[in-house]
């Protein structure tokens, strides 16, 4: 077990590597200046020494692959370097990393107790009314864009009854910290739930009308075993070893899905870090949020893999 | 078993996540407050007396980690902590002493004494000297990230001395925008920042709790959410009726004012306008502001790169004519349609007009031998629907000429239109400081525009006469002959300018007489006297 670990950790670093390649060479072919998002164009008229200037001391004027293997280095050495605005990235990650967390946090575990639980219900009271309701949402719930449901939630909830605020995380005339964060996780963390309850919902619903249909419950209700036992023992169990990995695997989506979220609720975590080292071509940045996106990706596939091995020894043997 | 302690991981993961989140701590040094992200808050007197205003990240010109610097645009909330030696009124003109006590100038607009005033003091309690003001200067001639009218403006000052309580400023030629620049110009502590490197002083960690000079000093950064200002109990001049200001980051303006984070908030995007101008609880103020949205044509640059078919005067002054430049203005809440950069009504306009004829147009469109199967190029960068709208129209308009036309909305404005230059014309936007600067764009020394004018020195003179020039009647003279240079050569021709505007909300209770200005720089608008409704 430790051995098929090890190698899964291993290949994750060659992946970060390529990413991290694919991305930077891919920001600069996009053939946008950073130079031109920090310093205006009557600048660049009036005083051009000084831009060069400055380019120069930000390593811009060295060769692409110069410039990679520099930003690499420093990464390997635990100095994730500077934004083009000189803030520290490792100063920036630290305070909204967090922030990315708790929001992707509340919406997985809020998402998995109502995706989940409607999911059973509706499995074990199939073609009732909680199944047609649950079925008729879950499409809307996935049809709908995340950024739409949001606006439509800030125009109802902050703007017209103005109830949570429309932005940020924290407010400065807060009296009590819980509810201060209670109001401005509600509707962006409803927003990321939503999304997220289809899926899981559909999900578990499937998974659990497979389990409800197979012989060993059939065998375990003619044993006269009581029904709700039946449902919680033998049907519940069983059935959500396939949607724990569906679980796992919606995490990096719930940290990527607040890329947009986030700028939409102008909530200070990474997602909303990103999109503006994106707008002002800060590419330094862009490249670390990036591969945190990645790692989260490539970690929840190693934790998904853990658990196969885990759940199926069949799995490791294989490997 | 392995499930239960799988279950207590992913609880205590989330049970972590959720403190750190809770508890990110933003360190602010030795005055502003040290604050947990935890709702610890002392900005306002119960927030209710607070003025709310909103920075908005969104356009990648400020960040969320520090204060926006006055060195670049001079936004309400940096005018509220940092003073410059003068301030200008509405026009931007006409600067009265504010860090300064008097100024006395040569008659040969060569020499500029200032006297400063007695006992001022930064935030931190240290002297605000001359010497500040001196470094200051010299720093931002030695700075890349600062607005270009401080450094066009500087750069003709040979020599700065220190006497007491007085700086004088030696200039080489006189140049007639100095009293009015030196009215924007920030001065910043010399004794924070002096060790800070110039091309990178706005990264500087001063910039996360600044000392300051004007009226408010910073009582707490969030970062990512927001910052407060308090009183400066330094400040020496009248203290305001309004005792602390949050600024929000924000995404963008509209959601900050209709969701009650903004009392004071501009903008000149027709989508903004028609917004915030419709709430009932907001006065819109318009504001008359030389915003230049113009075309400019690509001949060639002084890297040799040409573009022979822009390179024909007639061509260009036919395309030109086959717009309808005055329906184009009607795309913005208000714009007022140019024929140079003199707006029309200003003493000094030529009264010549651009007049639409596509007829015409197309005849001398025609006769000037352009090839009528060459695709035309347009290049421009706003990605806003009204300049897309514009463009789709200039695209109309150039098509029933009978010309092929494409359009490119490019990502990086300033390397497409002045570096990569695959285009023939080029839409562009400028917020100018004074009519000087759209001028200074024909300058053979302006390393971007040389790049698709060719470097011609043909307008060199009369411009640095205008820089020279002090007496209005003189300017009035250079501005008609540079006019009609500019309109025999159309190497660039305006559309219009656009206004900008003001919105305060019925929260903000504002004196008497006060005229609102460009809100990218700073002039009186008597804040001390502004109040917070009851």
């Amino acid at each position: 077990m430790l051995k098929f670990i090890i190698k899964k950790l291993l290949m994750m670093l060659p992946m970060l590597l390529i990413i991290s390649f694919i991305v930077f060479f891919g920001l600069q072919m996009t053939g946008v200046d950073p130079i031109n998002f920090m310093v205006s164009p009557e600048m660049l008229s009036a005083n051009k020494e000084n831009v060069d200037a400055l380019r120069e001391s930000l390593g811009l004027n060295d060769p692409l692959i110069v410039q990679y293997f520099r930003w690499v280095g420093n990464c390997l050495r635990g100095n994730l370097g500077y934004s083009f605005d000189g803030s520290s990235i490792s100063s920036v990650i630290a305070v909204r990393l967090p922030y990315t967390f708790e929001l992707a946090g509340y919406s997985l575990l809020f998402s998995s107790i109502i995706g989940i639980g409607i999911g059973i219900v509706s499995a074990v009271r199939q073609n009732g009314i909680i199944d047609y309701t649950g079925r008729v949402l879950a499409v809307l719930g996935q049809a709908v864009p995340q950024f739409l449901v949001g606006i439509v939630l800030i125009q109802i909830f902050s703007i017209k009854l103005g109830w949570f605020p429309a932005s940020n995380r924290v407010s400065p005339d807060a009296k009590n910290a819980l509810a201060d964060a209670f109001l401005h996780l509600f509707l962006p963390v409803l927003t990321l739930t939503i999304g997220m309850v289809a899926v899981l919902m559909r999900y578990a619903r499937n998974t659990m009308l497979d389990v409800l249909n197979s012989d060993y419950i059939k065998t375990a209700r003619s044993k006269g075993i009581p029904e709700w036992k039946v449902y919680l023992k033998h049907g519940f169990r069983n059935a959500m070893k396939p949607v724990l990995v569906i679980l796992v695997f919606r995490i990096p989506m719930l940290v990527g899905g607040s890329v947009v979220i986030e700028s939409v609720f102008s909530y200070p975590g990474i997602g909303l870090t990103m999109t503006n080292a994106i707008v002002s071509g800060d590419y330094p940045m862009v490249l670390v949020t990036t591969l945190i996106i990645a790692a989260a990706m490539l970690i929840c596939s190693f934790m998904v893999d853990i658990l196969n091995a885990l759940l199926d020894p069949r799995v490791r043997l294989g490997e | 078993m392995k499930k239960r302690l799988l279950a207590l991981i992913v609880t205590a993961t989330l049970a972590a996540s959720s403190l750190i989140g809770c508890g990110a701590t933003e360190t602010q040094g030795d005055t502003a407050q040290v604050t947990t992200s935890d709702g610890t808050m002392n900005a306002a007197d119960g927030s209710g007396q607070a003025l709310k205003l909103s920075v908005t990240t969104g356009d990648g010109s400020t960040t969320d980690d520090k204060i926006p610097t006055p060195w670049y645009n001079r936004i309400m909330a940096t005018n509220l902590m940092f003073r410059a030696l003068f301030l200008a009124d509405s026009s931007l003109t006409n600067p009265q002493p504010d860090l300064a006590q008097s100024c006395e100038i040569s008659e040969d607009s060569l020499v500029y004494t200032i006297t400063m005033k007695d006992g001022l003091k930064w935030s931190d309690g240290e002297a605000l000297t001359a010497e500040d003001v001196k470094w200051s200067i010299e720093t931002a001639l030695q700075a890349a990230t600062c607005n270009s009218i401080y450094t066009s403006a500087f750069k003709n000052i040979s020599e700065i001395t220190v006497e007491g309580n007085s700086i004088t400023l030696t200039l080489e030629t006189p140049y007639a925008s100095m009293m009015d620049v030196l009215a924007q110009f920030a001065i910043l502590p010399k004794h924070c920042l002096e060790n800070a490197d110039p091309l990178k002083l706005e990264a500087d960690a001063f910039w996360q709790n600044p000392v300051t000079s004007g009226m408010y000093v910073l009582d707490e950064l969030n970062v990512g959410n927001y910052f407060t200002l308090k009183i400066n109990e330094n400040y020496e001049g009248t203290a305001p009726k309004i005792k602390s200001v949050i600024c929000y980051f924000v995404q963008d303006y509209i959601t900050a004012a209709q969701a009650g984070q903004a009392d004071y908030v501009f903008g000149n995007a027709a989508d903004l306008v028609e917004a915030i101008g419709g709430m009932a609880n907001y006065t819109t103020h318009e504001v008359d502001v030389l915003f230049y949205k113009y075309f400019l044509f690509n001949m060639k640059g002084v890297d040799g790169n040409e573009n022979e078919a822009m390179q024909n005067v007639e061509v260009r002054k036919a395309l030109i004519e086959a717009i309808d430049r005055a329906t184009l203005a009607t795309l913005y809440p208000t714009a007022a349609v140019l024929n140079s950069g003199v707006p029309n009504s200003h003493e000094a306009y030529n009264g010549f007009e651009y007049t639409f004829d596509a007829e015409k147009a197309k005849a001398d469109l025609q006769a000037s031998g352009y090839d009528m199967n060459r695709t035309l190029r347009i290049c421009y960068y706003n990605n806003d629907q009204t300049s897309i709208d514009l463009i789709q129209t200039v695209v109309h308009y150039l098509e029933q000429t009978g010309l092929k036309v494409e359009a490119t909305l490019s990502n990086d404005g300033t390397t497409d239109l002045f570096t990569t230059r695959n285009y023939d014309i080029g839409f562009k936007g400028k917020s100018a400081f004074s009519i000087d600067e759209w001028y200074t764009e024909y300058m053979s020394s302006d390393a971007l525009f040389a790049n698709v004018f060719g470097g011609t020195t043909e307008f060199d003179e009369l411009v640095s006469e205008l820089f020279k020039s002090t007496d209005q009647a003189g300017r009035n003279e250079i501005l008609k002959k540079l006019q009609e240079k500019e309109q025999e050569a159309a190497y660039k021709v305006p559309v219009f300018t656009v206004n900008t505007y003001v919105f305060t909300s019925d929260k903000v209770v504002l004196p008497a007489g006060v005229e609102f200005c460009n809100p990218l720089y700073m002039c009186d608008l008597d804040f001390a006297n502004w109040e917070i409704a009851q």
